[in-house]
């Protein structure tokens, strides 16, 4: 893995972004509105979820989601971009490997999801508790989603490597 | 005064100090807060402009409480961020901005709940003007954000 990382950071692609000056805090400011869009969005179907708002229709709750999508588009272009420019910096991190961890893991749940209950959602009629496994399904992405956030805002102080 | 501050035995702490539980924590802090303010906002806006219109609008006062919580750490959090580095931040044109963008932003969302979320609100689609608040709310909360981040650099 190290050949690849230092390749990486060696690349014209890399060192160009790395020397222009507003690339890194342009990323900043997007990947920082993404991630309200996605935790506004996803935290809100998470609530729905656990049953929470029950007098509104799940799938109307579900209807937030492509907005969340879209936060999260933005914040894997300008995430990866920030581990194009400096691959060293995270792929040493514990913090970073954390938060890896957690987006996969409210990744596969959000899959999960999809493909065993999704379809039983819009079948929960108005003001109907939800049934144990929805519950969890929420609370697991609903956790995950603010590890993300902690673990990217502690990279710079968690296990940086050196 | 605000060296004063800035000097402060706690503001020293905070910057002093190697554990995480003083400067990284309160900045992590912040950023959850953020997020769940404008994640809060978000969502409200976004049922105001349209999406989601099933949910009942009385339903979705909830959020107002979750907007305000995310305010309240916010406003304790950045309280502090601001001790520890009182003179510079003072003087930095683009706190200055974020500020007024952010409370341009939280006096809008009040007034989207009086307009749009009070008692007569039912499952209506919310007035003309609810609407032209909720994308000016987004706008704003963009720029507080990036304004917010500007400040590490300009």
């Amino acid at each position: 893995m190290y050949g690849f990382i230092s390749w990486l950071e060696s690349t014209g692609f890399s060192t160009a972004l790395r020397n222009t000056t507003w690339v890194w805090p342009t990323c900043e400011s997007i990947h920082f509105v993404g991630l309200t869009m996605l935790v506004g969005a996803a935290v809100f179907f998470d609530w729905r979820l656990m049953g929470f708002m029950r007098q509104g229709p799940i799938a109307a709750a579900k209807a937030f989601m492509p907005y969340g999508i879209a936060g999260f588009a933005l914040n894997l272009v300008t995430g990866t971009l920030f581990f194009v420019m400096r691959p060293s910096l995270y792929a040493f991190s514990a913090a970073w490997w954390a938060k890896m961890f957690f987006i996969v893991l409210a990744g596969l749940n959000a899959m999960l999801f999809e493909t065993t209950l999704g379809a039983r959602v819009l079948t929960l009629g108005r003001g109907e508790a939800p049934p144990a496994s929805f519950k969890i399904v929420g609370c697991v992405s609903l956790l995950s989603w603010f590890a993300v956030l902690y673990f990217g805002r502690m990279l710079p102080y968690i296990g940086t490597g050196n | 005064m605000l060296q004063g501050l800035q000097d402060s035995a706690f503001s020293l702490w905070v910057v002093g100090s190697d554990s995480l539980w003083a400067y990284p924590t309160i900045l992590t802090l912040h950023t959850v807060g953020l997020a769940v303010i404008v994640g809060a906002a978000f969502v409200i806006d976004l049922r105001v402009l349209g999406v989601g219109r099933d949910i009942p609008l009385p339903q979705m006062r909830k959020a107002f409480g979750v907007f305000w919580t995310g305010f309240a750490i916010n406003l304790a959090s950045g309280l502090v961020l601001f001790a520890v580095d009182a003179v510079h931040k003072a003087g930095q044109p683009v706190f200055l901005v974020k500020l007024v963008l952010i409370a341009m932003a939280i006096t809008i969302t009040a007034r989207i709940r009086r307009i749009a979320f009070g008692k007569t609100a039912d499952a209506t689609p919310p007035p003309g003007a609810a609407r032209s608040l909720a994308a000016a709310s987004l706008a704003l909360w963009a720029g507080a954000i990036v304004a917010g981040r500007l400040m590490a650099y300009l």
